[in-house]
Order: structure tokens, then C-alpha cells, then sequence
């Protein structure tokens, strides 16, 4: 007791006011063990840093890869990006464009049909509304679909039923099951407790707290999360064109193929300007759901840089003159 | 008592009219379903007809060959090799290409918007395309495997980690500027080691989703069990084609709960 008190009052001078006679004795006491709490040594993520060390180095390592082809890659790449590019065929724009609306007419087919399915599932899949005995399969069911890349099912699709822009939007639907549920059960069960009381306080069955209590609150999240998928899908329905199932990736991985690189940069240029211009609008769409107002791009930041100039002129009066 | 009544006009408000709006709305929405059915060419009758067909393929599916899987080892190597090797270039490049690509860390406007712009352009052109490429340009392999798993990481991990380095607290950066650190260095002393948690937890993200897609780019040749799979499919062996449709299921479902795990022990 008395010892610990004498030794941390040693210790206080000792950071503190080390000075006069005894200063070299303190700085010294200071430095030493009992002053400095040891720096902990956190074993389980050295480990975890040997091993994800020795990993990636084993990778490198033993994979069946020629380096030495990275060496020339830097000049092929620049004479096949000149290829593509230095100019695009312009007089494709056309096909692609139509080759392009295909692709997004997929997506959003898919993700319909993908919306209609998975709504009532994720309803089935919701806390509070099923029991556990109904809940679990369809979790599962999601979580399977989840798992499984969109492409394998198309893959799976295709060998089934052909190679058509329908099973492509098939297999956008059934790969969009998955993620649209689980959203779908998460926004039901994070949504605001005080609605559902209230509404079951008041005497409501199930279905009405859902009705009443549940989904004017989930609503916008869901949505929200619709368009999400859909610029996803957007994004899956080019990739199933490339194996095969119409569309821009279609016409992408034909031209690859024969090697028409001024066509290729082309439709590169549409896929990745569509893709764009779709994210920004249902970007647009999903924040109006969210905050309900319009928040158009050049619109608002200039508002924002008219508000801060005014705001600064408010403070500074002197300085813009 | 009297004065007070609950429906007179003057105390309660009129419910808003959104009939209107939502009649557009679902008008607009419709319209596009039925330009994109048109469009698709989407029949029911077809798929019935294709449901003798598609019922012994089926039937094949859900009878996997398990002897399969000690030929299909050598892909799952290849696949898991591709994923970590793609995963470590594209987290080494990524990082310092967040910090220009966040308003928090790069104070030079020109940089800034050159930088996203093209991260916008890489992040939006699909792996499978990528992939496509890298095979006709530099040969079919894990090497145009990897580039395309580079490509496509660097633009998910640029976004995530510059908005993550957008949201923080930067009060120490603030405190290194003020004191006479150039950008550089008040980046690297107050930044780094407070992006760090999320940087780590991002790159196992990337990896899971590496897995995933290192399945399914080898479809376009550029190796591991996507090329498996497009070599199966062409000979119509079905038995082998769910073999190694599961050992993608299993590797997906491993490498999320491992990830699932690792994340929460970082949170903590």
C-alpha cells in the first residue's frame, strides 16, 4: 500500500518536474520499466499477418504465370488501346446503341420479374411476421442464390433453355432473387419499433401492422434498393451478353473475337456512357426516394457554391471588394 | 367540449392527393416493362416448350460426380491463387490512389477530378469484359486473369476507401497541417492509421469478391474453374458441370464466413 502510494509519487516528479539535484535520477526512473506501460504484444494479429504474408507469397510464388510477358504488356496494351480508340468506328454507334438498349431492356425485364418473385419471399423471410419454420428455408433459399454467381446461373439457364435474350433476363431475375430478398426482410425488420406498436396497440392483425406499421417506413428502402438492383443488373445483363445470350456483350465479344478493335473501342465507349448515364439517373431517382427532393447535380452544387459565397461574403464584407 | 371537433376543416389538415404522382409513376414503370418484354421477346409458351429439355438436363444437375473434383483441383488452385494475388496488386495500388481520389486527402482540384473521372470509367466497365480483353491482348491464363481481378478491384476499392477517408474525423490532419506538415505528411501521420480499420476490412471484402469472380472470368479463357466450367458445358457433361458449380458454392460460402468472422473481430 504505502509502497505502491511512494512509488507512484516517484513517478509523478519523475514525468513532471524533473528538476534540481535528483533530476538525472528521475529522467532515468522515467524511462525505466515501472514508468512506461510495455507496448502489448497482440500475438493473434502478428499471426494473422505472418500467415496472410505467406499466403500471397506462395501465390506469386507458385502460380503458372510468365512474367516475362508483363514486360511488353505496357506497349501492347498502348497499341491496342490506339487500336480501339484512335478513332472508334463511329459508323457502328448506331448497332451498338440498339445492341446496348437490348442489354438494358434485359435488366430491367429481369428485375422485374426478379421484384415480383422475391417481394412475397421476403415477406415469408421477414421477423415478427412468420415463424422461424417459414423463415429459414427462404433465408436459405436467398443465401444459396447469393452464393452462386449470376453468370453459373445464366450458364445453368442457357444450357436449359437456349441462347436468348429472354433466358438472359431470365437469369438476371432468378440471380436478382437473392440479393432483392434479403433487402427486402433486412428494411422490413430494421424499420422503426414505435409504428408497429402503435399499430398492434390499436388492435391490428398481422397483416395490417405490416400494412400500417411496417411498410410506410420500409418503403422508400425498398424502392431504393430496386433501382440499386437494377443498375446492377445493368451491369450483369452486358456481362451475360459475353456468353452468349444477345445484347452488347454480344456484339462485344464477337467483335473481340475477330479482332475488330475499332468496334470494340466503339461499343466500349457506349456501354460505359449508358452505364453512367443509367447510374446517375436512378442515382437521382434513389435520392429523391430517400429525401424526397430532387438533388440534380449541376443544379444543387451550384446552389451549394451561390449558399458558401453568400455566407462568406456575410462574414468577411471587406474582402470582396 | 363543443369547440373542439376532431374532423371541422380548420383543425385537421387535408390529406395530400398523391394519387396522381403514383399513377405516373407506376405509368412509366409499366411502360418500360413492356417496352423491355417486347424488346427481350419474352414468351411463356417458349419456356414450356423447353421444359422436356430442360427437366433431363436437370435431372443430370442434381446428380454431381464427385470424382470429378480431384480433376477440377488444379482450377480451384488456379482460382484461389488468381483471387489472392489479384487481391494484394490491386490493395497496393489502391491506396495511395484513394487518398488523390478523396476531397479530404487531396486538396488539388485538377488531380482530384482526373482521378475520379477515371476511376468512374474503370469502375464501370464489368470484370467479364475485362477479362474478354486482357485474354485477346496478352493469351489466355491466369495472367489475364489477374489483370482483369486488378482492373475491377481497384475501382470498387478506390471508391470504398476514399469515401471512407471522405467520412473522417480530421482534426489530427488539420493539427499536422497547422503545424507545418505539407499535405503529404499530415495524409500519412493523421489519415493512414485512421482509414487503416476500414482499408483492411474493405480488402477482405475485395477478396470474397474476388473468389467469385476469379469463378467465372476463366468462362472468357482466362483460367481457374471458369474455364472448367465453359469446357464442361460445351461437352454437355452435366454431372461434372454441378461438381464444380458446388466447389464454387463451397469455396463462395467458406471465404464469406471467414470474412464475416474477420470483420467483426476488426469492429471489436
Amino acid at each position: 500500500m504505502t509502497a505502491q502510494t511512494r512509488s507512484a509519487d516517484r513517478l509523478a516528479s519523475g514525468a513532471g518536474q524533473p528538476a534540481g539535484a535528483d533530476a538525472d535520477a528521475n529522467v532515468k526512473r522515467a524511462h525505466a520499466g515501472p514508468a512506461r506501460p510495455r507496448k502489448p504484444v497482440r500475438w493473434l494479429r502478428a499471426i494473422v499477418w505472418i500467415v496472410s504474408t505467406i499466403v500471397v507469397v506462395a501465390a506469386f510464388w507458385s502460380v503458372d504465370i510468365s512474367w516475362q510477358a508483363l514486360l511488353d504488356l505496357p506497349q501492347k496494351l498502348t497499341r491496342y488501346l490506339g487500336l480501339m480508340f484512335l478513332p472508334p468506328a463511329w459508323e457502328a454507334f448506331p448497332d451498338a446503341l440498339s445492341a446496348t438498349m437490348l442489354s438494358v431492356a434485359m435488366a430491367w425485364f429481369g428485375t422485374m420479374i426478379g421484384i415480383i418473385i422475391s417481394f412475397p419471399l421476403s415477406l415469408l423471410a421477414a421477423r415478427g411476421l412468420m415463424p422461424a419454420i417459414v423463415r429459414w428455408p427462404v433465408r436459405g433459399v436467398f443465401a444459396v442464390l447469393r452464393a452462386v454467381p449470376e453468370v453459373v446461373i445464366a450458364v445453368l439457364m442457357l444450357s436449359v433453355t437456349g441462347l436468348t435474350a429472354f433466358t438472359g433476363a431470365l437469369a438476371i431475375a432468378l440471380g436478382s432473387i437473392g440479393t432483392l430478398g434479403k433487402w427486402g426482410y433486412e428494411s422490413f425488420e430494421s424499420v422503426d419499433r414505435g409504428a408497429i406498436e402503435a399499430a398492434t396497440a390499436a388492435g391490428a392483425s398481422r397483416v395490417q401492422v405490416m400494412r400500417w406499421g411496417v411498410w410506410p417506413n420500409a418503403k422508400p428502402d425498398v424502392f431504393a434498393f430496386w433501382l440499386y438492383r437494377f443498375e446492377i443488373s445493368v451491369r450483369a445483363s452486358a456481362i451475360l451478353g459475353l456468353i452468349g445470350a444477345g445484347g452488347i456483350g454480344k456484339m462485344l465479344v464477337d467483335n473481340i473475337q475477330f479482332r475488330v478493335w475499332d468496334v470494340v473501342g466503339m461499343l466500349m465507349i457506349v456501354v460505359i456512357v449508358v452505364t453512367m448515364i443509367i447510374d446517375q439517373i436512378s442515382g437521382l431517382v434513389r435520392v429523391r426516394i430517400i429525401s424526397g427532393r430532387w438533388e440534380l447535380p449541376i443544379v444543387s452544387a451550384l446552389r451549394r457554391r451561390s449558399a458558401g459565397r453568400a455566407r462568406r461574403e456575410a462574414t468577411a464584407p471587406g474582402s470582396t471588394r | 367540449m363543443t369547440s373542439i371537433t376532431a374532423d371541422s376543416p380548420a383543425t385537421r389538415p387535408r390529406k395530400p392527393q398523391t394519387w396522381p404522382r403514383t399513377l405516373v409513376v407506376a405509368g412509366i414503370v409499366v411502360a418500360l416493362t413492356v417496352w423491355a418484354g417486347i424488346a427481350v421477346k419474352a414468351d411463356l409458351g417458349d419456356l414450356i416448350r423447353n421444359g422436356q429439355n430442360a427437366a433431363g438436363t436437370l435431372i443430370q444437375l442434381v446428380q454431381p460426380d464427385y470424382s470429378f473434383i480431384v480433376e477440377t483441383l488444379p482450377a480451384v488452385l488456379e482460382t484461389v491463387q488468381m483471387a489472392v494475388i489479384g487481391t494484394a496488386i490491386s490493395i497496393t495500388i489502391a491506396l495511395p490512389v484513394s487518398f488523390l481520389a478523396s476531397r479530404a486527402t487531396n486538396p488539388n482540384g485538377v488531380v482530384f477530378g482526373i482521378v475520379r473521372f477515371i476511376m468512374n470509367v474503370v469502375r464501370s466497365i464489368p470484370d467479364l469484359l475485362y477479362a474478354a480483353i486482357f485474354v485477346t491482348v496478352v493469351g489466355t491464363g491466369a495472367l489475364s486473369g489477374i489483370m482483369a481481378l486488378v482492373m475491377f478491384n481497384l475501382g470498387i476499392m478506390v471508391k470504398l476507401i476514399s469515401e471512407a477517408l471522405d467520412g473522417l474525423d480530421r482534426g489530427g490532419q488539420e493539427a499536422a497541417l497547422a503545424s507545418g506538415a505539407t499535405w503529404f505528411k499530415a495524409n500519412k501521420a493523421a489519415m493512414l492509421s485512421e482509414v487503416a480499420p476500414s482499408y483492411i476490412s474493405q480488402t477482405i471484402y475485395v477478396l470474397e469478391l474476388n473468389i467469385r469472380a476469379s469463378a467465372v472470368i476463366g468462362l472468357v479463357g482466362a483460367g481457374g474453374l471458369g474455364m472448367l466450367i465453359d469446357k464442361v458445358r460445351t461437352f454437355y457433361q452435366y454431372h461434372y458441370l454441378s461438381t464444380v458449380i458446388l466447389e464454387i458454392l463451397v469455396l463462395v460460402i467458406a471465404l464469406e464466413l471467414l470474412s464475416s468472422y474477420a470483420r467483426k473481430k476488426l469492429v471489436r
